[in-house]
């Protein structure tokens, strides 16, 4: 059975103890788990549609045509007008839109003027729309969720990528490390931003290429911490007591050291997020991450440069969500340093 | 039981062991540290050989190197009529269990992130033997031999006192019912109290299961009071090698004469000399010449200063005895 070790219990604490950090955290994970499910808060489906005494709930699922609400098309239904159409309606139909009737993707024009428009709450355009009429709330909310899950799968990859090669670095040492030092110089030394530039100048990337840049770029982070905590264990009696026992490589780094620096690992983790999110972020601002029309704030804020004063709604939304998110997993990050700070405790107790 | 005394289960032939000192911007071999300088020496089953000298002098790496956690630069270690020296890890592993190691510090020696069970467990788990059920067993039976309560099982290392996580890391090591023990200091970084109570624990062990065991001590008393044979390491090699009980009433080497004054004594109206060595110990990277006790040796002479002796076989009636130095025969008269 899964048992936690008391030591990781006693960190645990520690950090739930750290409120700033345990708050950022709970929010955090609240955040990316109603952006998960922003369907149901933000989409131009209806939640709920009743019509001729029959409920449909088109949020999830195959496209409704119109036809089968009486509305002579065969494309996808639009909810917000069949909404008006029903409104008035006595047989008891009606139509219940999510709080954000928008889906990022789509534009909403107003007669006789041009985008971006103000926020609304009219209109339901609660931050307004961007220069092509799309709802910036809607965008806002569906690009948190392309970044925080891009740089999760990136962080995964990265850390896998980094502790193994870490590892493997710390513990043969000899030959394999010197050629991975100089590996990782070079790496280290190529400006990655710009390498990424100018591949995406090549290649259109979409979301897994850009990915595979990323990481390719990316594992170096970690496996420089990793060999030197390695470096620091493997000579400690416990791992000669396996390797005395017979233990394979695998078996010691696996079983026995890597428990051992999990407080570098897990330290390091929000920090790398709030770079996986600006990194991309930064991409998508300068027009070369994900391509449009991908909700993202990056291009968000390239859009809140160009309007500045005239959209003031553009830049202060994005920059706000941006400043609120990086503060938040920060936070996370100094209170999860804290609570692995092995000089706030010792295992002589 | 009728022990053949002549068989071996131990031999070790001029065993080296030296670490090369790097240094500058290419990692350019400096040096040597001489930690092993040919050490040889045999034992036969169920003895206890004491290891004793100060610290540096490579009693640690002399127990590293037999059990092949380093490969030694040279000479041989011939475990039952098997050189295992230069075996490769892979080959080594079924032999494994029949040499174990006991670690100096129970503080080191025990992954804090496993429990009691898992270390345990682990010697099985490694060797493939048994199912859960049968491992479970031996755990539980291992628990009872070193005298820890098997609730014990499920907790972790840090929750135990320095004396108990000594005696996991002993169920550790006789788990799968090992030959020889290397005792590598298992006692050194316990309290006195608890010190005679390890120190019993292993004999005891010892009996109940016919170990050898090869005890490495700074300690000269523990050592007296496990040990059927000593030898006194100096430098990386062995000075002096008898049994027990001479080396402590008729030390030949004058090394070996210091350490025993040393030890101090319960009678306060004992007139013993004690001999007060000048100096340190030399640095292993670079020894003196010709025996390399002489810059603190308190009868040194020219020789002294140009060549290593020969070991001096003070041999008498049955009882082995050697000495590495020119005066040792007429020391030993």
């Amino acid at each position: 059975m899964f048992r936690l070790n008391p030591l990781t219990l006693e960190n645990l604490k520690r950090f739930r103890s750290l409120r700033r950090g345990y708050w950022s955290f709970i929010i955090m994970m609240l955040l990316i788990f109603l952006s998960l499910v922003a369907e149901l808060f933000v989409n131009s489906r209806a939640l709920v549609v009743r019509y001729d005494s029959k409920l449909y709930f088109p949020v999830y699922g195959a496209i409704i045509p119109g036809a089968r609400f009486g509305l002579g098309y065969d494309y996808e239904t639009d909810y917000r007008q069949l909404k008006k159409q029903l409104s008035g309606n006595s047989r008891g139909d009606f139509v219940i839109m999510p709080p954000i009737p928008y889906n990022p993707y789509e534009t909403d024009f107003i007669d006789g003027s041009y985008p971006p428009f103000p926020p609304s709450i009219e209109r339901r355009h609660f931050l307004g729309t961007d220069r092509t009429g799309r709802d910036i709330a809607a965008r806002l909310i569906y690009g948190f969720r392309i970044s925080i899950i891009f740089s999760l799968i990136l962080l995964v990859f990265n850390y896998a990528i980094g502790i193994s090669v870490g590892s493997l670095m710390g513990y043969l040492g000899g030959r394999f490390d010197l050629f991975f030092q100089r590996i990782i110089e070079i790496w280290n030394n190529i400006p990655y931003l710009y390498a990424i530039i100018i591949i995406s100048s090549i290649i259109i990337p979409n979301f897994f290429s850009l990915l595979g840049i990323m990481i390719f770029f990316g594992w170096i982070g970690i496996t420089w911490y990793m060999r030197t905590a390695v470096y620091s264990e493997r000579e400690r009696e416990y791992v000669l007591a396996a390797k005395a026992m017979g233990a394979s490589t695998f078996r010691i780094i696996a079983k026995h050291i890597i428990p051992n620096t999990l407080s570098v690992i897990i330290t390091f983790i929000p920090f790398a997020v709030a770079g996986g999110i600006t990194a991309l972020t930064a991409l998508d601002y300068l027009g070369f991450g994900l391509a449009p029309p991908v909700p993202s704030w990056g291009q968000l804020l390239a859009e809140a440069s160009q309007y500045n004063i005239a959209a003031p709604w553009i830049g202060i939304s994005v920059i706000t969500a941006l400043v609120i998110v990086l503060s938040m997993v920060t936070f996370i990050g100094e209170s999860v340093r804290e609570a692995y700070d092995p000089k706030k405790f010792t295992t002589y107790e | 039981m009728v022990r053949d005394m002549s068989e071996k289960i131990l031999e070790v032939q001029s065993l080296k062991m030296h670490f090369p000192v790097k240094g500058g911007v290419v990692r350019k071999v400096r040096g040597y540290v001489y930690a092993l300088d040919g050490v040889s020496f045999s034992m036969s089953p169920g003895e206890t050989l004491g290891i004793v000298g100060e610290s540096g002098c490579g009693k640690t790496t002399l127990g590293r190197t037999i059990i092949s956690l380093y490969r030694p630069t040279d000479g041989t270690v011939t475990f039952r009529n098997r050189i295992i020296s230069d075996m490769r890890q892979k080959d080594l592993l079924p032999l494994r269990r029949n040499f174990q190691m006991i670690f100096q510090d129970p503080y080191d020696s025990l992954n804090s992130r496993h429990t009691v069970r898992y270390i345990l467990e682990e010697p099985f788990i490694i060797h493939g033997t048994g199912d859960r059920k049968e491992r479970e067993k031996s755990i539980r039976s291992l628990l009872d031999m070193v005298g820890l309560p098997s609730g014990s099982l499920n907790r972790y290392p840090h929750e135990f006192s320095g004396g108990q996580r000594q005696r996991i890391g002993i169920a550790r090591a006789i788990a799968l019912r090992p030959e020889l023990v290397i005792c590598d200091e298992p006692v050194s970084a316990l309290d006195v109290s608890i010190q005679s109570q390890i120190l019993n624990l292993l004999m005891d062990l010892q009996n109940e299961l016919n170990l050898t065991y090869l005890f490495i001590s700074h300690d000269l008393t523990v050592v007296h009071h496990v040990s059927d044979r000593v030898a006194v390491m100096y430098l990386g090699r062995i000075v002096e090698l008898a049994d027990a009980d001479t080396i402590y009433k008729s030390p030949a080497h004058p090394y070996t004469q210091a350490l025993i004054s040393a030890i101090p004594e319960p009678d306060p109206l004992s007139e013993r000399e004690r001999i007060v060595l000048q100096g340190t110990v030399p640095s292993p990277v670079n020894r003196p010449a010709g025996c390399f006790f002489h810059p603190r040796c308190p009868r040194a002479e020219k020789i002294c200063r140009e060549i290593y002796p020969e070991a001096a076989n003070c041999t008498k009636g049955n009882i082995e005895h050697y000495a590495v130095c020119h005066f040792a025969k007429e020391e030993n008269r």
